[in-house]
This record gives C-alpha cells, sequence and structure tokens, in this order.
C-alpha cells in the first residue's frame, strides 16, 4: 500500500455511478431476459473506462466503481454465498431496514425522505422489501463472479497505466445486514461462519495483488438501531467486540498493507442526531489488523472529529483515510476547504500518513445514487485540487 | 444591535417553518387566488406569536418573525410594490437572470435531471412597466404590529425584521420603464425605503437580505472579477442610498451565495467581494459559511478587518443538507471567528433562512437547537 511519500494521494470509498448498460443487464437479469455474455463484456468496457476516468481526474488509488456487484454494497453477498433465503415480506410488514433512534425522533422527516428514496428508485425493478434468513451453512459460493472482477480491475489498470488499485467488499457485521439466523445454534455462531466464508473474498483480493477495502458502515449504525431497541452503549460496544473479532478472524495471516478498512455511519440524507461518536469506537476500529482505516469526516455530523487523532494514535506504518468530501450535499467542496481538512490531519498524524478520501460511496446500489454524475466527477477533482494545494503547504 | 459581551450570542438568517394552514393562504394570497383575509390575519397573528415564542424558549437571542406574511423572502414584494405588471415568463423578452447560469456552463445535465426548486412557484414574471411605488403599508403595518405583540409576550433580547434589497428585487423584475439599471435600481432604492424605515421606527433591528451582491455574479457568467465588483459596488450605492436615514446601528446586512441546492462550483470568493460587503451602512454582517464551498473562508477574516464596532455573524448552521450540525462543529467554527476578530463581535447565525430549504420542520428546529448548543460550548472556552 502506497504512503503520501512526496505528496498527498487521492483516493475514494469505491462505489461510483453505475452506467446505463450496466443497469439494463441488471435489470434483465431481474426479469429473466438475462444476456450473461452482453453483461460480462460490458464489465470489461465500462470498468476500462471508469478506472481510466478516476485516473484522469487525479484519484490515485482506484476502484472499479463496484461495477461487479448487483443489489447493493452489502446486499450483493446474497449472490455470492449459499445459505441464504431471501424471503419477500408483505406491504404492511415492518421494514427491517428502516429502523433506528434517529428514525423515530424524526418520524415525519424519515417518511418523506422514505417517499422520495421509493420515487428515485422507480425504476429499479430489484427493489422489494424482504428480509433475508440463514436456513443453512454458509460458504462462499461467488468465486466466478469475484474472478470476472478481479480480472476486470487488472486489465483495466494495466491499460490505464494504474499502479494502485482495490476492490471493495463488505465486512461480516455489515454484509447481509439485518440477517435473521435460524440456522446456527447462536448469532456469534452464525457471524464467525459468514467470517469464514467472507475470507475467500479477501484472500482471493489480496492474492491477486490489489488492495481490498472492508467496507463496515454496520459497525457504526447499528448503535443507532440498537438504541432504538433499548440497548445501552455498553451493549453496542459488545456486540461490535464481536464483530471486531470476527473480522480479524477472516483476514487472519493476510497482508495487512493490502487491507482498508471502511467505517461510515450509513449514506442517507438524514439528521443523524444519534450516530455513535467515533471517539467511542476508534479503538475498537483501530483493533482491526488493517493497513488503513477510511473514515467518515466530512459531514457536519462528524467533521469535528478530527480533533480525536489529537488523543488516538494511529500506529507506526498504517494510513488514515479520512473522508474530505461529501456525498450528503450536490455543493462541491472548494479545494481550499479540502486542503484545510486534510492539512490539520496532516499535523496530527503525518502528512505521510493521510490519504484524502470521500465520505462514502456515490451510489449505494447499482439503482440508487446519492448525487448526479457530473457532481460526482466535480466532487472527485475537487478532491485532486484540494490535496495539490495541501501538498503544496506541506510540503513547501 | 447586540454584541457577544459574555457569551456568544445566537440568531438567524430569517425563514421559519410555518403551519401548513397559514402556508396554504400565503400561497393563494400570493398567486393572486381566493383567501379569506380576516382568516389569514388572524392566523398570521398567531402564528407569529407562537414562532417568536418557540425561538426564545429555544435560546435564540435575536430573533425574527419567520418571514410568516411573506411567499418567500423577496418574491414578497411583489404584494408590496407599484409599477410593474405580471406576465407568463414565456412571453417576456426583455433580459431575464438566471441565478443558476455560470453553474450550468458545466453541471447542465445536473440542472437538466433536477429541476431547481426555485422554479415551482409558477408565479410569472414580474416587468417594470412604470414608475415604482410603495403600495405595502398595510401589511407592513400588520406585520409590524405582529411582532411587536410577540416579541414583548415572549421578552426577547433582540428583534429583527429582514427586507429585500434593490439588487435581488432586481434580479426577478426585468425593467422596461427605467433609461438604466441605475435608474432602476435606485428607484427601487426609494420605493423601498419606505419599509427599511418603517422597520427601524418600529424600534427593530432591520436585516437587508442581499443575497444578489454574492449570487449577481452567478447568475452573469460572461463577467470578470473587476467587471462584476462595479457592477455590485453601484447596487450597493443604490441600498445605501435607500438606508441614507437609518443609522448603522440598526441595520443588519445578511449576504449569501443564492441557497439553491446546486453545486456552487463558481461562486465569487468572499475576498473578492468583502470590501463591498463593509461598504453597506449597516454595522453587523451576516455571512454564509458553512456550507462546503464557503466554509473555507473564515481565512478572508486573517486580512480583512471589521469595520469599527461592527459585529460578524457567520452561518454556523447550513441548509444544504438535513445533517444536524453537531454542536462542537459549531462551536470550532464559532472560536475560529472569536480568535479573528474578537469574541464580544461574533454571534452565531446560519447560512440562511431553513424555512424552506431543509427537509422538514423537525430538522429546522433540530439545527438551530444545535447551533444553541454549539453557542454555550463555544462560550464556556473563550469565557
Amino acid at each position: 500500500m502506497k504512503h503520501s511519500t512526496t505528496r498527498i494521494l487521492t483516493t475514494h470509498v469505491g462505489s461510483l455511478i453505475r452506467p446505463q448498460e450496466i443497469k439494463d443487464h441488471l435489470l434483465a437479469k431481474i426479469s429473466g431476459d438475462y444476456d450473461k455474455d452482453g453483461h460480462g463484456a460490458a464489465l470489461i468496457r465500462t470498468v476500462a473506462g471508469i478506472v481510466a476516468k478516476q485516473s484522469d481526474a487525479g484519484i490515485d488509488v482506484v476502484s472499479d466503481g463496484e461495477f461487479g456487484k448487483g443489489i447493493s454494497w452489502s446486499q450483493y453477498m446474497i449472490e455470492r454465498l449459499s445459505g441464504f433465503e431471501r424471503r419477500e415480506l408483505s406491504e404492511g410488514a415492518a421494514d427491517p431496514y428502516a429502523s433506528g433512534e434517529d428514525r423515530q425522533r424524526f418520524a415525519e422527516f424519515y417518511k418523506e425522505m422514505d417517499e422520495a428514496d421509493r420515487r428515485a428508485s422507480r425504476s429499479d425493478g430489484g427493489v422489494v422489501k424482504a428480509e433475508t434468513v440463514c436456513t443453512g451453512p454458509i460458504t462462499y459460493t461467488g468465486q466466478a463472479d469475484l474472478q470476472r472482477d478481479i480480472d476486470n480491475m487488472k486489465a483495466a489498470m494495466e491499460a490505464a497505466d494504474v499502479a494502485e488499485g482495490f476492490l471493495p467488499v463488505a465486512a461480516p457485521a455489515s454484509a447481509i445486514p439485518d440477517r435473521r439466523n435460524e440456522y446456527y445454534s447462536t448469532d456469534e455462531e452464525c457471524v464467525f461462519a459468514l467470517a469464514d466464508a467472507m475470507r475467500t473474498e479477501y484472500k482471493t483480493i489480496t492474492d491477486a495483488g490489489l488492495l481490498v477495502q472492508i467496507d463496515d458502515a454496520r459497525a457504526a449504525v447499528t448503535y443507532d438501531r440498537m438504541l432504538s431497541r433499548g440497548a445501552s452503549k455498553a451493549d453496542f460496544l459488545t456486540w461490535l467486540a464481536m464483530h471486531m473479532e470476527a473480522l480479524n478472524h477472516a483476514i487472519k495471516g493476510l497482508d495487512e498493507t493490502l487491507i482498508r478498512y471502511h467505517v461510515c455511519w450509513g449514506s442517507w440524507p438524514g439528521p443523524h442526531t444519534t450516530d455513535v461518536a467515533f471517539r467511542d469506537i476508534a479503538d475498537l476500529v483501530l483493533s482491526i489488523n488493517a493497513g488503513a482505516y477510511v473514515i467518515e469526516g466530512a459531514n457536519p455530523r462528524h467533521e469535528h472529529e478530527w480533533r480525536v487523532w489529537e488523543d488516538v494514535k494511529l500506529a507506526d506504518g498504517k494510513v488514515l483515510i479520512p473522508g474530505v468530501i461529501s456525498h450528503a450535499t450536490n455543493i462541491v467542496e472548494h479545494p481550499e476547504l479540502v486542503a484545510q481538512r486534510i492539512c490539520r490531519l496532516a499535523a496530527l498524524v503525518g502528512r505521510e500518513n493521510v490519504i484524502a478520501s470521500t465520505d462514502c460511496g456515490f451510489a449505494q446500489t447499482p439503482f440508487h445514487q446519492r448525487t448526479h454524475e457530473t457532481i460526482q466527477w466535480a466532487k472527485l477533482e475537487a478532491l485532486a485540487a484540494g490535496a495539490e494545494i495541501a501538498s503544496k503547504e506541506l510540503w513547501a | 444591535m447586540l454584541y457577544s459581551e459574555d457569551r456568544i450570542l445566537t440568531t438567524h438568517a430569517g425563514s421559519l417553518p410555518r403551519p401548513d394552514d397559514l402556508r396554504k393562504m400565503v400561497v393563494a394570497k400570493a398567486a393572486g387566488e381566493d383567501y379569506d383575509e380576516a382568516e389569514f390575519q388572524s392566523s398570521l397573528r398567531d402564528a407569529v406569536s407562537g414562532v417568536v415564542k418557540q425561538q426564545a424558549d429555544i435560546g435564540i437571542d435575536s430573533v425574527n418573525d419567520g418571514e410568516f406574511s411573506k411567499i418567500n423572502f423577496t418574491n414578497y414584494v411583489r404584494e408590496r410594490l407599484g409599477g410593474f405588471e405580471k406576465r407568463n415568463a414565456q412571453d417576456v423578452t426583455t433580459y431575464q437572470l438566471d441565478m443558476t447560469s455560470r453553474d450550468r456552463v458545466k453541471f447542465q445535465g445536473y440542472f437538466e435531471a433536477i429541476p431547481p426548486r426555485y422554479t415551482r412557484s409558477n408565479m410569472g414574471v414580474a416587468v417594470c412597466t412604470g414608475p415604482l411605488t410603495y403600495i405595502g403599508e398595510d401589511q407592513l403595518k400588520a406585520d409590524l404590529a405582529n411582532f411587536k405583540a410577540a416579541s414583548e409576550a415572549a421578552g426577547v433580547t433582540e428583534a429583527y425584521l429582514p427586507a429585500n434589497t434593490p439588487g435581488t428585487i432586481e434580479h426577478w423584475m426585468p425593467n422596461e420603464h427605467y433609461r438604466s439599471d441605475e435608474e432602476f435600481v435606485f428607484a427601487i432604492a426609494d420605493a423601498m425605503r419606505v419599509e427599511y424605515e418603517a422597520i427601524v421606527d418600529a424600534g427593530f433591528l432591520l436585516q437587508i437580505d442581499d443575497p444578489d451582491l454574492p449570487d449577481g455574479w452567478n447568475c452573469l457568467p460572461e463577467m470578470g472579477v473587476k467587471e462584476y465588483q462595479k457592477y455590485a459596488q453601484m447596487r450597493v450605492e443604490a441600498l445605501n442610498h435607500g438606508l441614507r436615514n437609518i443609522d448603522p446601528e440598526k441595520v443588519r446586512l445578511h449576504v449569501c451565495w443564492g441557497s439553491f441546492h446546486g453545486p456552487h462550483y463558481d461562486d465569487i470568493a468572499l475576498a473578492d467581494i468583502i470590501d463591498i460587503i463593509f461598504s453597506v451602512r449597516a454595522l453587523s454582517f451576516s455571512i454564509e459559511a458553512s456550507n462546503p464551498c464557503h466554509e473555507h473562508e473564515w481565512n478572508v477574516f486573517e486580512t480583512a478587518k471589521l469595520p469599527d464596532g461592527a459585529t460578524l455573524i457567520p452561518g454556523v448552521i447550513g441548509h444544504c443538507s438535513d445533517f444536524i450540525e453537531h454542536p462542537d462543529l459549531v462551536a470550532e467554527r464559532l472560536i475560529r471567528y472569536a480568535e479573528l476578530v474578537g469574541k464580544e463581535n461574533v454571534l452565531a447565525g446560519t447560512d440562511c433562512g431553513l424555512g424552506n430549504r431543509v427537509g422538514h420542520e423537525s430538522i429546522c428546529w433540530a439545527k438551530l437547537e444545535s447551533m444553541v448548543e454549539g453557542a454555550r460550548r463555544a462560550s464556556a472556552k473563550l469565557w
């Protein structure tokens, strides 16, 4: 994994807005009129395009935009694991996804937000209210799709002459979230079985020489969910510690300099008043045996948390990848602001240990984007321009 | 005007969420549709009383009437000025400005995909076709009386009322009557002077809402900085003409870059217009400062000096997302300004009116509460 040895490098969280042809193939897959070869060819072409475009925009460490994944950043694992069943819920049933303390405090706001979300993803075709239940032994079955994604990414990087790239994957706490376990004797057993299965995905990516980014929004978001069910912060920290242990189990023995660990507080554009403070989970986040930590930090609920690094130490050799660009507003960050955010962290953890990034992905599912595509690119360009200003100051 | 003598005081930029029934009547009234005037005035009185109390209850020091009688901060003047006629947009051949012009150069696709919210009102275009006069005395008097009663009942520290500027009115009113832009904006200033002076005479602080000072730049993409500074300077001279009889201590200027939810990729830099802002006959300056295209501009005050005796009201809460600013972020922002211009000269404010700009009224109030808590935390550190 590269460090910012001569200038501040740039990256982002992974998911980029999908081209229409990729969405069309995924819709065809749902409707049963699927052209597998055509989809495969489109992926080769569009991943090559998106890697080159990131490089052109000034992004140093690029992703495949998560173009190869179906459903969403976390639910895609349903297509790559055995042992799960998706059961459609009736219209009136409680949505397992739509829960949390923030939702209770701002119920009317969330009602309007959900309606707007439904309008925005009406063309989806794949959105059904469903719960996912573990009904058998969990094993990894996604080798073919995974290998396709790895091959596409490596070919794209070679063609665009890009030295470093990553593939985002889900952490055990975040893969198939809100799942229900009917098979294993305890939830903990289920999580560790999931971790064992996911290890195949993590290891295959690092074995191929790519960076793996393990996405774990649920590590933070679960606090808000548990709070609404009457749990305490201590209960949550116990839950989190168990899941951190499961993730470390899943990546045991892998080269940590090829692993990035991403935590955000869920990218939905709500008030986020009941997010757990980063300070409260920093030690557990840093207990993951990764080479880099990718932490949301550019939205107004978490921007002040750069100060946590005044007391919390980033271990030697590790990299901090802070969000300095947000997906939560259409307003494009001014490069001077990006530079200010980078410089204050560089002063705390060392310039060579900071890589500038975004808060979260720009499209949480193939059909649900957080900004318009033109805004996405302007934001990535602002990220690169801001890193350049910061580099001039830091290497003056 | 207030100074933060022993703690950071709080205020906000203008509009607040209003009750549904009142909103419906305000919309009907502005559109020239039927509504019950007696019912409107009675709902308005009750709602103003409620919103003033609500601001005071959550700890806002300088409060307003939420702009409850107005369709919005600018178009309300259509109900208060004579000398224009309303036409359908497609029938207006006179030059019309568009606040998104500069952003459209790079983001045409965005604007096509996401129509800006502010074009929804379908109110037609007001075209100036004769001498402008102020004809809004009745509603103005009602506003002053409602606010006076409400602020006295709530026992507020400071009461302010916003009014629109000549430059902003010019943006939305093509001129077919006056011979030059200058003659036109000075005529607007003369007409609006009635409102400005009435607000101050009633004992309130006058807040001049001046988004046009920065956002004229967005409307005029062909202009360079020097030419734009000249453009803006003339509009400020017209504003000062309208304010000529008022003690600057009674005037707060609010500047923002037009609060539309677009990219704001090429807004004019605060550094390029700060001298023009400070040339307004006001002693209190409320400036958008918390959204990500202007948040970095606190550093302008490393070199720009506030006029003697002036206060700065940076926006420390924004309308561009529904995330509630963390009170520690609010405190950090306030302390940064306090260190540059002196803690007694800083009040906490918002980027723009939050009323219609955030997702739900609960978001607006949660943001204001976060601002009050952030000011408390900043004060604890600064004193």
